[in-house]
């Protein structure tokens, strides 16, 4: 390994070991909070609840806890744990208050009814973290908060009947606001991508442009493409907290269109790799089987019924003071956290083509006739 | 705290543009974590004081290396305090350099055939190796793509002529490479770069295009976004050099990057990664950059259209500088690295760019270029 490449591993080490005291820009213009919130997060310990708890810490508000007590036990050995079950136990809720509550964790509906209800007198206001998905019709280009949502039937809460994800959290949502009303905050973030995500829904990009050689790009190099850096929520998240924010926002970036191209032209700025970029056509891959998302991390091709699913209006979530990490220290920090991982799980990715399927289509891409 | 403390230190003056840089708070050719050589040299470097030069002395003080500089004391004379330096003139009065003995000596500062006939001349049994700074501006027929270090280069009418001119240039460093070969023989390298960006750099000729990107709106990116590109960071050509002075290296080198073609688009997008611009771009194409008087390089910075005999112009084989170690950071760091050094330059300076388009003029061609594109 090369002096220079060595220096920049070694830099970027230190870096992700530093992150929790990397300011955003937000931090950098906003003062300390005046006074120091008392936050619950339900959830907490997977992907994006520890980013917004270290965050929360660190900006001096006092976190609790609330989860099964399975994963990541060893995180925040400082905060408050409460260990109890969405399903069917809360005990450990009852009899306290904070300001505000996170709820990460919730998927079903009944899960937000039993909490909000719970929680409707003892906390001021409730953040629920939505998701894209709860919009029903992505043909339209510049979705914004009031576009249409599935319409499931009100009566699955109550008997705990699953509609599938989207509709499931259009529910969550209407528990949410059911319970807190106007003290109710709503985010719903598309693709959360970034250290720490074990999806490698985004990952897969930076890990294959590092790995070089003839890289398999898919469809229009023109598609849109949007995410979100983890921490770029979690620091927002925090900061609409503090400034008693309520309402719907989306949560997804960058602020101007990115293109599938300059994503991943973004991804190889961070690294040294000798790569090069093959941009087959859409309806190639289509025709071949290959899936966009599953197989293509992050692509969706925007046309049909998919025309509007990565352009979404930002007006409310930038007004609400969303700001972006540069491409690159996703990228970077992402590659980084990446190598950290077990070798047989760097080895195994949970989304992108394998490494031989690329060939093979590489391969035929080249052999057809054009 | 102190890793905090020094980003928002850094960050006042810098705004938010720098994200990538935040976790290197000195850009300033931060040479961290440098192996110390276990055969440490005496390194004559001759320039030493501006760009290219101030990269390689840290990096060979970094490295636990001897330094003297040879120059005028003209230029940032507050340098390297601690580092010897000897006075004279490339030109008529190399005196200082006489009973003095050192390792290697680096060239930077000749483009005058007779003034590397003189100093290479006189260190010849003075000093082991000679490492002399060309140019690919030596390569005589730009159409070639992949020109290797065998390419024929270009010859002057006149050799005695002295005057630098930019169609002369090319034949005078062709002929300070024979003249520093004909003094040293196989103790002889020569460098060729191509062009050197990143921090310092007081041409803009790489810089435009970050500070550019970083201000957002609507950039106008010239030709085809496949059209190439090669660049060399100025602190990865530094250090590779003074690391083939420790292994003592002879021969001719080609010397820009990246490793693997770069495409503008990569460049372009690859910049736009190092920021968190609200931007967008738009590509137009050559003839129309053409028709509207829009040059290529120096209008439009790194490019240069493939036709015209400049087909292989940014696609120039380094295969052999890369095989001999020379290695190549990432774009986003020396895109980074680059706003945030200029944002530290005088107000007046950052307003009056050395390359690139002005906006109003930037604005004037988009403008154009739409009302045609309709």
């Amino acid at each position: 390994m090369s002096t220079s490449r060595r220096d920049f591993l070694h830099m970027s080490a230190a870096g992700v070991a530093g992150m929790s005291l990397a300011a955003s820009r937000l931090e950098l213009r906003s003062t300390h909070p005046q006074s120091a919130l008392r936050i619950l997060v339900l959830g907490g310990t997977g992907f994006i609840g520890p980013h917004m708890v270290r965050y929360a810490l660190q900006r001096g508000h006092t976190v609790t806890i609330f989860n099964r007590g399975r994963s990541n036990t060893h995180l925040f050995p400082q905060v408050e744990r409460l260990i109890g079950d969405r399903e069917d136990n809360l005990e450990s809720l009852k009899g306290r208050n904070w300001d505000v509550v996170i709820d990460n964790s919730a998927t079903v509906p009944w899960w937000v009814r039993d909490t909000a209800q719970l929680l409707k007198d003892s906390v001021d206001r409730y953040l629920f973290t939505s998701t894209r998905s709860t919009y029903s019709d992505f043909t339209q280009i510049g979705l914004n908060e009031d576009s249409p949502q599935h319409d499931p039937d009100p009566s699955a809460v109550d008997e705990r009947r699953s509609q599938g994800y989207g509709p499931n959290k259009v529910l969550c949502e209407r528990e949410a606001l059911r319970a807190f009303g106007d003290r109710t905050l709503i985010v719903r973030p598309g693709l959360i991508v970034g250290p720490g995500d074990n999806t490698d829904r985004f990952s897969y990009w930076p890990i294959r442009v590092d790995k070089g050689g003839e890289m398999l790009c898919p469809g229009d190099p023109e598609n849109p493409v949007m995410f979100i850096d983890v921490r770029d929520l979690a620091e927002w998240y925090i900061h609409m907290l503090e400034n008693s924010t309520v309402g719907i926002y989306n949560g997804l970036g960058p602020e101007a269109p990115l293109s599938f191209a300059e994503m991943i032209y973004g991804c190889r700025a961070v690294t040294s790799a000798e790569v090069s970029f093959t941009w087959i056509d859409t309806d190639f891959l289509l025709d071949r089987g290959l899936r966009p998302y599953r197989d293509f991390p992050c692509w969706m091709p925007a046309r049909g019924d998919r025309a509007g699913f990565q352009r979404f209006d930002l007006t409310r979530p930038l007004a609400a003071g969303l700001t972006y990490r540069p491409l690159a220290v996703t990228a970077r920090d992402t590659l980084n956290w990446h190598k950290t991982r077990p070798v047989e799980r760097q080895a195994t990715l949970r989304a992108g083509l394998a490494p031989e399927r690329e060939v093979e289509i590489l391969a035929e891409w080249h052999a057809s006739p054009r | 705290m102190s890793t905090r403390r020094s980003f928002l230190g850094m960050s006042a003056g810098v705004g938010g543009a720098a994200g990538f840089a935040m976790l290197r708070p000195n850009t300033m050719h931060a040479w961290l974590n440098v192996p110390q050589t276990d055969a440490p040299l005496r390194i004559l470097i001759l320039g030493g004081t501006r760009f290219l030069g101030v990269a390689q002395v840290q990096y060979a003080l970094a490295r636990g290396h001897t330094v003297t500089l040879f120059n005028r004391g003209r230029t940032n004379t507050h340098l390297f305090p601690e580092v010897e330096k000897l006075r004279g003139d490339r030109n008529d009065d190399l005196t200082a350099l006489q009973g003095r003995e050192w390792d290697v000596v680096i060239d930077n500062s000749a483009s005058v055939p007779r003034w590397v006939e003189q100093s290479a001349g006189l260190l010849r049994n003075s000093a082991n190796q000679y490492i002399y700074v060309s140019s690919l501006s030596v390569i005589a027929d730009n159409s070639i793509i992949g020109s290797d270090e065998t390419t024929a280069v270009k010859q002057l009418d006149d050799p005695t002529v002295e005057q630098v001119t930019g169609g002369r240039y090319g034949g005078m460093k062709a002929l300070c490479e024979q003249r520093a070969r004909e003094a040293f023989g196989d103790r002889a390298m020569v460098v060729r770069p191509g062009l050197i960006v990143g921090p310092m750099d007081n041409t803009d000729r790489f810089t435009y295009w970050p500070i550019r990107i970083d201000r957002g709106g609507e950039v106008m990116a010239p030709g085809n976004p496949t059209h190439h590109v090669q660049i060399i960071d100025v602190r990865d050509l530094a250090s590779w050099m003074v690391r083939m002075g420790e292994d003592n290296t002879s021969g001719v080198y080609n010397a820009t990057g990246p490793a693997s073609p770069m495409s503008m688009a990569e460049m372009l997008y690859g910049i736009r990664a190092a920021t968190s611009a609200n931007v967008s771009f738009t590509w137009v194409n050559a003839d129309f950059l053409e028709q509207h008087e829009v040059r290529p390089w120096s209008h439009m910075p790194t490019w240069i259209p493939p036709r015209e005999g400049m087909e292989g112009f940014s696609r120039v084989n380094c295969s052999k500088a890369i095989a001999a170690g020379l290695t190549f950071r990432p774009l986003a760091e020396t895109a980074s690295d680059t706003i945030t050094w200029f944002k530290t330059l005088p107000a007046e300076r950052q307003s009056e760019m050395g390359a690139g388009l002005s906006a109003e003029r930037e604005a004037e061609v988009l403008a154009a270029w739409q009302a045609r594109a309709g």
